[in-house]
């Protein structure tokens, strides 16, 4: 390509063509166009974390930025606070139930809406609802259907015999710690059917056949034919999903705010609470920090996963 | 499946009798998916337009309206709350992240897609890979860098922002409409004497419009719908965007505005229904990264 250069830069300065020349290098052309979006999450992901990661080795106040070096102190403190404890086993129970409940509803609703039927598109536009409206206004449309008096869920639970009053879904421990589950599988499970429905739909159906030839009931087909091929996709999505709903503190933070007395915090709504609402930077940076090792683990995974996939 | 073995089978009573209960069970499962995933869109609506005096007399059925629908809740958003304001400041600052966001990915995303060169698969898996930091990890350093930078409580924090995750996003996707735009175009364009530059500019970006358009779409519903750094820097009513607007300042003390509250919810949500439900396919593939096809 050497040889097209001059003739192309004709009647440009030499200046002019000294730099389109050495853009035509690959090399310099793929670094230069790349540098702005690798400066952008530089400066603003990876600098950040490094300010996050002194913060939970110091005493940084909102007041006092400028701090001391306190070594462990602050994650003395966070394991030693009984709300953290509880905000840490909130996230696991939250995220496991969330994800089984996600997956055994998913599997099924992909199997519904895999099925030709009329009417299709409209109910999968209305089945895809919870996942194309923001997080926050779901969120607060179910906290006014959980409201403490005009709860419609609980009208509903009456007027069908269900129970004579209904719970104070958001003001005590369990029925909170339901809802916010509750809320965060109808958010989720859209995007976990969709997925599932394009991983079985690219199961060959022949295989499937075959399988029924030999006479396979439903089961063995769906454990030994596709799930083994749905697998890496399901695996990937799995993965994303997990990310996201261990380190979400939205559904939280407006349906409870952790209440009742901090019974239903999560380590990213508590940090929220301590760091921002508190003020307390370096307490608040290390409990978010312990979301850190779940986000490595997924990372990594994932990164396997798509290398794998380049090489293809 | 015995079905299949004995075809005779099929005109049974049995058998008829087993489609009839598979598909009684499917109809039922599938309408309580529907009104599990959409009903709190439909007390939304019934929300918006009811009278005050409907919404909370206890003795009235919920589901149904007993005064004619009223359009004073809407009205009470547009008049006595700063919704038109943040209506505006969605605007700004979305547009604001558009552009950043087009600027860097497009470049960036065209080179990750189109070039080789030493690190740069490395460098593309590693834009994606940031996708996954939540805000929750990065809220407080933010906060501080935000300040230092005279930022505090403006919108424009957000705009600053808001490019760390609609860049990895982006550039994601952008790098799959790249990829889908033949080789042998820009070859035989260089051959002809174009510059890589030219051969990006003229030849493969035009071809990418709808690919530059969907992922301006995104940045800006991404943008438009986030709620946890928006709560972090912004507190001041009037630099709020449409969300977190929404969700906070129609409740004062502990008056909640639940007529009102919804109508934002509503106004709010339409549009981004809509966009992704157009691009559902996409979106889902932005996110897993073309796990999926």
């Amino acid at each position: 390509m050497a040889e097209a250069a001059p003739a192309r830069s004709f009647g440009i300065n030499r200046t002019g063509a000294r730099i389109g020349h050495l853009l035509d290098s690959e090399r310099v052309f793929g670094y230069v166009l790349v540098a702005p979006a690798v400066a952008y999450i530089v400066l603003l992901v990876g600098y950040p974390f490094a300010i996050a990661l002194w913060f939970t080795v110091s005493n940084s106040t909102v007041a006092h930025p400028i701090s001391d070096f306190t070594g462990l102190r602050n994650l003395q403190g966070v394991l030693d606070d009984d709300i953290f404890r509880r905000a840490l086993l909130n996230t696991f129970v939250f995220t496991l139930s969330s994800q089984a409940l996600q997956m055994i509803l998913g599997t099924l609703l992909a199997f519904l809406l895999l099925r030709p039927f009329r009417g299709r598109r409209i109910a999968r536009a209305l089945i895809m609802l919870p996942f194309t409206i923001p997080v926050a206004i779901g969120a607060m449309a179910w906290t006014w259907m959980l409201n403490p008096t005009y709860s419609v869920i609980n009208w509903m639970g009456v007027h069908a015999g269900l129970f004579a009053q209904g719970p104070n879904w958001l003001g005590e421990e369990y029925p909170a710690m339901f809802s916010i589950i509750l809320v965060n599988v109808w958010r989720n499970l859209p995007f976990t059917a969709i997925v599932l429905t394009a991983g079985i739909s690219s199961v060959p159906q022949e295989l499937i056949e075959a399988a029924s030839l030999d006479g396979a009931n439903w089961w063995v087909k769906w454990r030994k034919v596709m799930t083994p091929i749905i697998a890496p996709i399901l695996y990937i999505a799995l993965l994303f999903s997990l990310v996201f709903t261990f380190t979400d503190m939205t559904v939280v933070w407006l349906m409870t705010r952790g209440n009742p007395v901090g019974a239903t915090h999560v380590i990213a709504s508590y940090a929220f609470q301590t760091g921002v609402i508190a003020g307390s930077l370096g307490r608040g940076a290390t409990m978010s920090l312990f979301l850190f090792p779940v986000l490595l683990v997924g990372a990594f995974v994932i990164l396997r996963n798509l290398k794998a996939r380049t090489l293809d | 499946m015995a079905v299949l073995a004995h075809p005779r089978v099929a005109h049974s009573r049995a058998y008829q009798l087993r489609k009839l209960r598979g598909s009684i069970l499917f109809w039922a499962a599938l309408a309580l998916f529907i009104i599990f995933a959409s009903f709190p869109v439909y007390w939304m609506f019934v929300t918006t337009f009811k009278e005050v005096n409907d919404l909370y007399n206890l003795q009235n059925n919920p589901l149904l309206f007993h005064l004619p629908p009223t359009l004073d809740q809407v009205r009470y958003l547009f008049e006595r709350t700063n919704f038109a304001t943040w209506v505006e400041n969605t605007g700004e600052v979305g547009l604001a992240v558009v552009l950043i966001t087009v600027v860097v990915c497009v470049p960036a995303a065209y080179v990750l897609a189109r070039t080789s060169f030493p690190g740069s698969s490395t460098l593309g898996i590693g834009i994606f890979l940031t996708y996954l930091v939540p805000p929750t990890l990065l809220f407080l350093p933010l906060s501080q860098l935000v300040a230092g930078l005279g930022l505090v409580n403006s919108k424009w924090s957000l705009a600053l922002v808001y490019p760390t995750f609609t860049i990895p996003f982006c550039t994601w996707l952008l790098m799959g409409f790249f990829k889908s735009v033949p080789r042998e175009i820009t070859e035989a364009a260089r051959v002809d004497g174009c510059s890589r530059l030219g051969a990006m500019f003229r030849i493969v970006l035009p071809l990418s419009v709808p690919g530059v358009l969907t992922i301006c779409i995104f940045a800006f519903t991404l943008a438009m719908q986030e709620y946890v750094y928006a709560l972090t820097f912004v507190s001041s009513s009037d630099e709020k965007m449409i969300t977190l607007g929404v969700v906070t300042d129609l409740i004062r003390g502990d008056v909640f505005f639940w007529g009102s509250l919804m109508a934002g919810a509503l106004i709010v949500s339409i549009p981004v229904a809509i966009v992704y439900n157009l691009f559902m396919d996409t979106f889902v593939r932005g996110i897993t990264g073309g796990a999926l096809k």
